[in-house]
């Protein structure tokens, strides 16, 4: 099978120029690294969705089941995702989200999420590059206590393929 | 048991349906629409339906607290989605296969490498996990 980020790149090759932007929304840009956005909503972790998640990951560790578990470590791609809500909703950057892939993520945990632990999490803008309608975007979510505790931070890179008309 | 670089971590073969995929994407909240409907898979020049790179990365995960013990011993944890699992819409799925191996050993930290292939192709790149010892250290 082909590889579609090859396949992206060879079409983007045929585009010589950025999308025209629709509505008069100049689209995102390396002017957006260092945008940053306001914490998500408190997110308090739980039993219930601590099984939903080591389910549908089939796995059995006992650590992730009784009345007080700890989370998968991939559990920070679920307050990833409630901070990728803010970049898609970014007028200003003009993102849908059925037009990206996920090309990397990396994780680095100060501590382990448990049940009943209350965090938000902070999405950065960290890079932006443009390649015809393929824009290739950097974000990290730092993930922290109220208190400010960090306790994982997830790093991603997405390639967002623009609608072309 | 020592540890050094080569031990064997772990071969975990998982297999990945469309019914996975929509369990994962409740669970994970991540609802793009290429893990669950094949038009909008097509529209980003896909082959089909492709599974979620964190359900894969998830997966693959796996290996390491299984031989770990603890997951919380999990320091880091990185990966490349160099190649999409795409899954089809039938009982059978696909079967993605998990290889860990320790690639590097310090004072308080054991790395671990997984090999992560879907029929025999690789389908992440430079998945490296990073554990605390002693819970590696077995």
């Amino acid at each position: 099978m082909t590889c579609p980020t090859s396949v992206r790149v060879a079409r983007a090759r045929l585009v010589l120029a950025p999308a025209p932007p629709l509505n008069g929304v100049v689209p995102i840009s390396p002017d957006h690294v260092g945008r940053t956005y306001p914490p998500t909503a408190p997110y308090t972790v739980s039993v219930a969705k601590i099984a939903e998640l080591a389910a549908a990951l089939q796995d059995p560790n006992p650590a992730y089941a009784g009345e007080t578990p700890i989370a998968p470590p991939t559990f920070a791609a679920v307050l990833g995702a409630a901070a990728w809500d803010a970049l898609f909703a970014d007028p200003d950057l003009d993102l849908a989200l059925r037009r990206v892939v996920h090309a990397d993520q990396a994780f680095t945990w100060y501590r382990p999420l448990r049940t009943g632990d209350t965090v938000t999490g902070v999405l950065t803008v960290d890079k932006v590059r443009c390649r015809g309608a393929m824009e290739i975007v950097g974000v990290t979510v730092r993930i922290g206590t109220l208190d400010g505790d960090p306790v994982v931070d997830s790093s991603s890179t997405f390639i967002h393929t623009r609608e072309t008309a | 048991m020592s540890v050094e670089v080569g031990t064997s971590v772990g071969d975990l073969t998982v297999r990945m349906t469309r019914a996975q995929l929509v369990r994962y994407a409740g669970a994970s909240t991540d609802f793009n629409p290429i893990h669950w409907s094949d038009r909008a898979a097509a529209a980003l020049g896909l082959e089909g339906v492709i599974a979620h790179g964190m359900l894969t990365m998830g997966t693959a995960l796996r290996v390491v607290t299984d031989w770990a013990g603890d997951p919380a011993a999990v320091r880091s944890y990185s990966a490349r989605f160099t190649r999409p699992v795409v899954v089809p819409d039938d009982d059978t799925g696909v079967e993605v296969r998990c290889v860990g191996t320790v690639s590097a050993v310090s004072d308080d930290t054991v790395t671990v490498s997984v090999e992560v292939t879907c029929g025999g192709k690789k389908v992440l790149g430079a998945v490296t996990a990073e554990v605390a010892r002693p819970a590696a250290g077995r």
